[in-house]
């Protein structure tokens, strides 16, 4: 197992926000993360990436505890995570944010390193374009601020940010929210793309079903905090409690 | 690289034949723009590219000053303005500590009370700073000679303006550079992103302290005397007041800024010569400096390097030319003047 | 023992004066988020116009009260003006444009005033009161009573009328606020003026008792560690800390100074300790901060991812 958490719980006052969550991710594994809105999905996501600090339970990932550590700390051990909002960052270029996910890769030898420095600003601009930008459609937007580009564009930027940096595993927080169906199929496949080329784990929270089955090879069902299902997309949909909580049902 | 560094030092080159030609007049005013210049860049990287609000610049530019003036005095040479730097670089993680705990306003006002509480160390330490009558500074001695004109001084500033302004622009394009922008636009995000935010800003302040003593130890030497009137919360306003005018977050801004805010009593001082005002000159002074503020940052609170700016520049040179320009480029220049700050 | 009662007494009756001063600055924040930088100058220019209108010939009374007038109108000019055009201006730029404030007007006091010091007039009768072995002037009795008596009244008004309830819901969210008809705009105006009007008051009991200069601004800056020791959001905060504030600056004056000198003279070359009590506010600021980044009565903010 790649990652494991084990009874992971946070309370926000008096909301139990995650309680006692636990899950596997095999390497390579790409796990969908599903739920009701106010499930905890996000929260749980945060906790694992640092951001917020649960108050009981265990994370470890490929053996060692990431409890407790600050978010830069876990990311230069290749857990990298993706926002639901993505802020624009005032005049910083597509390249440019490209370029911060690309520092925060620790499996660069000093060597390639120093080549990197010695190399010129356009051969780096145009090796990150090649290799990260194309797949995901943005290698004309290299150059544009950030601001410029619509939503869609900028989720993927997000995701290019976090794929510069040679990610082990990677948390997606909603991915294809507020995409179109052309823009989420891109995206899907260079989240499959990712898990291929590079080996990495994925965790992915999202809604779109659809997605979900085309992209992740298992799905985890939250629901006011607790994980009440794992399983298949097919298990998924007839399991009762699923479908009580999801659509109501008795 | 080598490429774009061409044009500032064909500049300063310029910049140097025309202050040797211009008489003690032209080289003083000269050198005073180009110390102020450093320093508003040293303010720049902190406030403009980092967010970072300092109020203690003056305390920074003292420490500069009062470290090289008893390093030159002592016989350090050039070297006292690098132990100026590092002493001014100590000084300002010294403030910034403050700044990994607290946010905005209250960090604000934490550099406004380090800023007091300077002034007060150097008018209280009379051993090192000679108090309140202030410390006697020899002129600096480069390479065996001493620098006691005006025209050597300004010769001195550019060339460190230069060399500031060469180093301002690599670290831009750095990673660190770009942390910067981001711990400046949204702390939260750059967190997120994975840098280490405490570290960038302890950088940034590191960074701005040394240039700063650099700047305050070209005062010291251009001054000959350093005393804690020089160093008050009127200077510091002075150097917010030069990234603002020039435009936050601009190289060329902050020697714009620097020159503006650095030339205008020069220039009122002159006028009022002229009308014969000269008792309510000081005053006029100051009054046209609050007003400019308050009106440059209502109307064009990108500064004076957007009124001068690039894409301005570019649109005249296209319209001259009959070339098409780049609409996604201006679009994104030509972005309200405030953002709605969510 | 007296000596101690003495000290407590003049701190009290400056630190009252800071009270009122803070407040002032602390209804800004709350209601827009803005710090105003130039509450010093407002401090000074209430002085100043109290002088004039006893020039012109009006009774101390009168001259107060139309000086505070004057005052809530320039605050209410300086928020139309000034800050409305940068209301969605950063904070850096807006903190500058406060300092822009504090420029202008110390230059339009200078042009008008000179910058001598000028002999105040005197507003309350002489002598003093004796209680307990400790004497008290009418004038720092007056100016206590003053300022306490009207950062109560305030607090009152604030907590407890239906414009202080608006007030309150303006500073405790701007959107909420428009969104069941207040008029943030005018309460802004409103937060303004009355912020002015009472560091005019300052400033005028401040004169009496230390004369009339331009260095009355620089007195505004000291209600800046009151605030952040109070918590930048909390108008009590703000009165118990320059309560505070004012007592360790007596006290720092009356027995820290004298000792830290004969230390010093006894152990250093140095001489002086210099003016130890206008700095000790800001070091002690900066101590709080560090143990304790929202002040004394401050609440810790949260952050949404």
């Amino acid at each position: 197992m790649a990652l494991r958490v084990r009874d992971l719980s946070l309370r926000f006052g008096g909301v139990l926000a995650v309680d006692s969550m636990s899950i596997d991710v095999a390497p390579g594994e790409i796990v969908g993360l599903i739920g009701p809105n106010g499930a905890g999905k996000t929260t749980f996501i945060n906790c694992v990436s640092g951001n917020y600090r649960a108050d009981a339970g265990a994370t470890e990932w490929h053996g060692e505890s990431l409890f407790g550590k600050r978010p830069h700390e876990i990311i230069r051990r290749g857990v990298v995570r993706t926002f639901q909002n993505v802020a624009s960052l005032h005049d910083l270029t597509v390249l440019d944010v490209v370029k911060l996910g690309a520092m925060m890769a620790t499996d660069v030898g000093l060597g390639e390193r120093l080549s990197a420095m010695l190399r010129s600003e356009q051969a780096r601009n145009a090796l990150l374009t090649e290799t990260i930008l194309r797949p995901l459609r943005l290698a004309d937007v290299a150059d544009h601020p950030l601001q410029s580009l619509s939503y869609g564009l900028r989720k993927a930027v997000d995701l290019a940010r976090a794929l510069a940096a040679h990610p082990r595993l990677l948390l997606l927080d909603e991915p294809v929210a507020g995409l179109t169906s052309q823009e989420g199929a891109v995206m899907s496949q260079a989240i499959r793309d990712a898990r291929d080329r590079l080996g990495c784990s994925v965790v992915m929270v999202e809604h779109k079903m659809d997605v979900v089955n085309a992209t992740c090879d298992r799905i985890v069902v939250m629901a006011a905090g607790a994980k009440i299902f794992e399983g298949t997309a097919a298990q998924v949909q007839v399991d009762p409690e699923v479908r009580r909580v999801y659509l109501g049902e008795p | 690289m080598t490429r774009s560094s061409l044009v500032p030092i064909i500049l300063a080159i310029l910049a140097i034949a025309v202050s040797l030609m211009l008489g003690r007049y032209g080289a003083y005013l000269t050198h005073v723009v180009a110390i102020a210049a450093i320093g508003a860049m040293s303010l720049n990287l902190l406030n403009g590219w980092c967010g970072q609000i300092n109020f203690a610049q003056a305390a920074l530019l003292g420490v500069g000053a009062y470290t090289a003036g008893n390093c030159g005095n002592a016989g350090w040479d050039v070297f006292s303005l690098l132990a100026a730097g590092i002493a001014s670089a100590l000084a300002a993680v010294l403030i910034g500590l403050p700044a990994l705990r607290l946010r905005g306003l209250y960090f604000a006002i934490a550099t406004l009370a380090a800023q007091f509480i300077f002034e007060y160390l150097f008018k209280f330490a009379e051993p090192i700073t000679h108090g309140v009558s202030g410390l006697l500074i020899q002129p600096m001695k480069l390479l065996g000679r001493v620098i006691d004109t005006d025209q050597g001084y300004a010769v001195l500033a550019i060339c460190l303006l230069l060399l500031t302004w060469l180093f301002m622009t690599w670290i831009r394009r750095t990673d660190l550079g770009r942390a910067f922008l981001v711990v400046r636009e949204n702390e939260v995000v750059a967190r997120g992103m994975g840098i280490n935010v405490p570290q960038t800003k302890m950088w940034a302040f590191l960074i701005s302290g040394f240039f700063a003593g650099i700047a305050g130890g070209l005062m010291g030497f251009t001054d000959r005397l350093a005393h804690p009137e020089a160093f008050g919360m009127g200077l510091s306003v002075d150097y917010i007041a030069m990234i603002i005018v020039g435009g936050l977050g601009s190289l060329p801004g902050s020697l714009l800024g620097a020159a503006f805010v650095s030339l205008l009593p020069e220039a009122i001082q002159r006028f009022g010569e002229a009308f014969n005002m000269a008792d309510q000159l000081s005053a006029f002074r100051e009054m046209a400096f609050g007003l400019l503020i308050i009106l440059f940052l209502i109307f064009e609170p990108r500064g004076l390097s957007a009124i001068l700016g690039k894409t301005n520049v570019q649109r005249m040179m296209a319209r001259f030319a009959r070339r098409p320009t780049n609409p996604v480029r201006d679009q994104a220049k030509n972005q309200p003047k405030w953002r709605s700050v969510e | 023992m007296t000596f101690y009662l003495q000290l407590a007494v003049a701190g009290i009756a400056v630190g009252s004066v800071y009270a009122l001063i803070a407040i002032g600055i602390v209804l800004i924040y709350k209601c827009s988020g803005v710090v105003n930088f130039a509450q010093g100058a407002f401090v000074m220019l209430g002085a100043y116009f109290t002088y004039a209108l006893t020039r012109l010939g009006l009774a101390p009374v009168a001259a107060v009260l139309g000086a505070m007038l004057a005052m809530a109108l320039v605050g209410m000019l300086t928020e139309r003006l000034v800050l409305r055009p940068m209301m969605k201006a950063p904070v850096v730029a807006i903190m500058a444009v406060t300092l822009g404030i504090l420029i202008l007007t110390r230059a339009v006091c200078l042009a008008i005033w000179g910058p001598d010091q000028i002999a105040f007039p005197k507003l309350f009768p002489d002598g003093a009161v004796n209680i307990f072995d400790v004497f008290i002037t009418y004038n720092y009795l007056a100016a206590a009573l003053l300022s306490v008596c009207l950062s109560l009244a305030f607090l009152a008004f604030y907590q407890f009328t239906a414009i202080g309830l608006k007030q309150r819901c303006a500073a405790d969210n701007t959107r909420a606020a428009l969104a069941i008809g207040i008029h943030t705009g005018n309460q802004n105006s409103l937060a303004w003026s009355m912020s002015a009007a009472l560091a005019g008051l300052g400033g005028t009991l401040l004169a009496t008792l230390n004369g009339l200069s331009l260095g009355l601004s620089d007195i505004g800056l000291v209600a800046f560690p009151v605030i952040v020791l109070g918590g930048l959001t909390s108008l009590s905060g703000a009165v118990v800390a320059g309560l505070l504030l004012g007592v360790l600056q007596a006290f720092t004056d009356g027995i820290l100074t004298p000792w830290f000198e004969t230390f010093l003279r006894a152990y250093t070359r140095i001489y002086s300790a210099g003016a130890l009590q206008q700095v000790v506010p800001y070091m002690i600021l900066v101590f709080v901060l560090l143990v304790r980044p929202q002040g004394i009565f401050g609440r810790r903010g949260t952050e949404r991812l």
